[in-house]
């Protein structure tokens, strides 16, 4: 787990609510001594308050809190831009509850009192998930920056060509030349970094799912 | 003049001139002709009989036609028979005869003719009496027929109403029962007449209705008491029966009339709706029970998790190279906190139940039990079940909680009831009391189908049911109660198949 304080510049971190003081007390402990760094406040209010703007690792939620509960928070995360992965935990979870909070895209639901082993399978398994997200996050974002850099010519050309207009097509639908059609085109390849036509038309598909999905 | 007025006067005529004088002619006519052959044979015959002329004339005449026979008699006589003869003169000697024979005939005339009008008067009065008879008996006639109508009638109305009515003598024993009654309880009819209308109700309502129809008839007031009454097919239905007395003008009571009415609808649906709440009193209980249970679980589970967590964490920092220990000892105390936050909550959930414990007064054990059934009753019928008591009477009195006795008591009776749901047939619940030496055993038997051995091995433990809504905590919780008598709660199976579960209390030496 060392590698995982390794990302990016931010740390990950367990970010723990629960609002029995203890059991916070207990898992950071545990957390501490297996060498994950762990956070820990008494209610969803609270995290939201003190939260930092770019947040890695996971959230272990109890489910039941006073307040905002932990099914409502993880309603309400979308909404706030708090990407992390959750884990549940909770002393009497009934079937209705984890379905629901499961559907939303929870890793796990731990009922106390648990293992050491649940809990770090679940803190790992969110990290692994986590990281993937950042790392999608990332490349997202570099590809927009690229998209970012083309003239408003050359988008409308990548536009056409990665729904597979042939150059005539596109040089007649913008009364350009075939040659002027294959000088931007030529630019669009080497500013997006796309090797072949099959890796541009990815890139923007990621980019579109990306933008769907928020 | 009218033509009326000419019949009239004809009529007038008629009667008092022609029909006179004919009837007078006639008799004196005869009477002279008789009286010229009786000359020979009678002296003076001509006096008789022109008397019975005249006396003939005024009876079949009247006075009219007598004057005219005296007139004419007179006149025929003075001129045949009294000298000198064939001539109107009289001779001297010979006229106070004609005078005395004159006056005789003239009273002859009145009192004939008066005898003849009052013989007439008294037929005519005879002839309008009965008249008046035939008139009085034909109108008798009549309103009797009236009333044997209004009668009929009544009896139809009776008959045809749509309720089952019936009539008891003074004393209540049945005289009458209408169509509909005859036909729900079928070919029993006869058997109802006199005290038979008792064999028609249910063997469980019929000892109350006695008591109450007795008291009704003592006391002479109106009764009124629902009741299951056989019908024909042999099933029974709920009615309510109402009875009036009807009294003599001396205050008397004369007869009873009583009604049916149907209420099995109305019963059933009372039923459904008892049977919905005691559902819903029943879920609201387990829910409170379900939701005790699980915050107790959450007041536990909570420390239980610290001391999990801390205690894993511990074992890491003992396990680091090299190892922490001033870490794994502060977490070793966060063990000890966390502990006994834990045994402070199984503390608190104990004081919680022995609150209501240890209330211990002399109770007589037969006394729970027939107070149980009075509380039963209700239960009991609804479900269909009998109860049987078979107390022992030299039961001792003994300290005891009877609360909680009779808490265990309601639970077993109430497992069975609840077994014998699944039985159809006849479904009899007994309750025996016994005594051992210093103890009472009391055994709950049911016929239901009994425990089955998988079952029976986990019946006393806590949250174990084998009932949708059970709790799991009935039989359980009346173990430790009977426990904390001295006693012991056990079951087996009866011979018959249901289940017996039996318990004893011990008497404090």
């Amino acid at each position: 787990m060392d590698k995982a304080d390794t990302a990016r510049g931010t740390l990950e971190t367990v970010f723990i609510v629960d609002d029995d003081a203890s059991i916070c007390e207990g898992l950071c402990n545990l957390l501490e001594a297996v060498g994950v760094r762990a956070e820990h406040y008494p209610s969803a209010e609270a995290f939201r308050e003190d939260r930092n703007e770019s947040l890695a690792g996971c959230l272990l939620l109890d489910a039941r809190l006073p307040g905002i509960s932990g099914v409502e928070f993880q309603e309400q995360m979308q909404g706030l831009g708090i990407d992390l992965p959750v884990i549940f935990m909770t002393a009497h979870g009934d079937v209705p509850m984890v379905r629901k909070v499961m559907k939303a895209g929870a890793v796990e639901f731990l009922i106390k009192p648990f293992q050491k082993e649940e809990l770090l399978h679940a803190v790992e398994h969110a990290f692994a998930f986590d990281r993937s997200r950042r790392l999608e996050q990332e490349v997202i974002s570099s590809i927009r920056q690229r998209i970012g850099s083309l003239t408003s010519r050359e988008s409308e050309v990548m536009a056409m060509v990665t729904t597979g207009m042939l150059n005539k097509q596109i040089a007649a639908e913008l009364n350009l030349s075939e040659i002027t059609v294959k000088l931007h085109r030529r630019r669009v390849m080497e500013r997006m970094q796309a090797g072949s036509l099959a890796e541009l038309v990815k890139m923007c598909e990621r980019v579109r799912s990306a933008n769907s999905g928020k | 003049m009218t033509a009326a007025a000419a019949t009239g006067l004809s009529h007038w005529t008629m009667e008092y001139v022609v029909k006179p004088c004919a009837i007078a002619g006639c008799f004196v006519l005869v009477a002279l002709l008789w009286t010229f052959p009786m000359q020979h044979v009678i002296a003076y015959p001509f006096v008789f009989l022109f008397f019975a002329a005249i006396m003939g004339s005024a009876w079949f005449g009247g006075f009219v036609a007598g004057s005219i026979a005296v007139a004419l008699s007179t006149l025929l006589i003075t001129y045949f028979f009294i000298p000198p003869f064939f001539s109107m003169s009289v001779a001297k000697d010979s006229q106070s005869f004609l005078t005395a024979f004159f006056v005789c005939a003239i009273a002859i005339t009145v009192v004939s003719s008066a005898r003849k009008r009052s013989e007439n008067a008294i037929r005519e009065a005879h002839d309008q009496l009965e008249t008046k008879v035939r008139e009085r008996t034909a109108e008798l006639e009549q309103s009797n027929l009236e009333i044997l109508e209004s009668d009929r009638q009544l009896r139809l109305l009776t008959e045809a109403i749509p309720q089952q009515i019936w009539r008891t003598d003074a004393a209540g024993r049945i005289e009458y029962c209408n169509y509909h009654l005859r036909d729900y309880v079928g070919g029993l009819v006869e058997d109802l007449y006199g005290d038979g209308f008792f064999s028609i109700l249910h063997p469980e309502d019929a000892p109350l209705f006695c008591q109450d129809w007795k008291k009704a008839l003592a006391a002479g007031d109106r009764f009124e008491v629902a009741a299951r009454v056989r019908g024909a097919d042999g099933a029974y239905r709920w009615f309510l029966v109402r009875s009036i007395p009807q009294r003599s003008e001396d205050g008397e009571i004369v007869r009873w009339y009583g009604t049916h009415i149907d209420v099995e609808e109305q019963r059933r649906t009372q039923q459904d709706l008892v049977l919905a709440q005691d559902d819903l009193a029943r879920l609201s209980h387990t829910l409170s029970m379900a939701e005790m249970a699980a915050s107790i679980a959450h007041e536990l589970n909570q420390p239980l998790t610290a001391v999990v967590t801390h205690a894993y964490a511990c074992r890491e920092w003992l396990r680091s190279d090299p190892a922490n220990l001033e870490r794994a000892s502060s977490t070793a105390e966060k063990i000890v906190q966390e502990s006994t936050r834990a045994s402070a909550v199984v503390k608190r959930v104990r004081a919680l139940f022995r609150k209501e414990a240890q209330v211990r007064d002399t109770a007589d054990m037969n006394r729970l039990i027939q107070e149980l059934a009075r509380l039963l009753r209700d239960e009991l019928i609804r479900r269909g079940v009998s109860l049987r008591l078979l107390l022992a009477s030299d039961l001792p009195q003994m300290k005891m909680d009877s609360v909680q006795i009779q808490q265990v008591l309601l639970n077993l009776a109430t497992n069975g009831m609840d077994a014998m749901m699944q039985i159809s047939g006849p479904r009899e619940l007994t309750i025996r009391s016994e005594r051992y030496d210093r103890e009472i055993m009391v055994a709950v038997e049911d016929d239901g189908p009994g425990i089955t051995p998988d079952i029976s091995p986990r019946i006393f433990e806590p949250f174990f049911s084998t009932k949708p809504q059970g709790t799991g905590l009935g039989l359980a919780i009346s173990r430790s109660i009977v426990e904390a008598h001295d006693g012991r709660l056990w079951v087996t199976n009866s011979p018959h198949g249901g289940a017996i579960f039996q318990f004893t209390v011990r008497a404090e030496s």
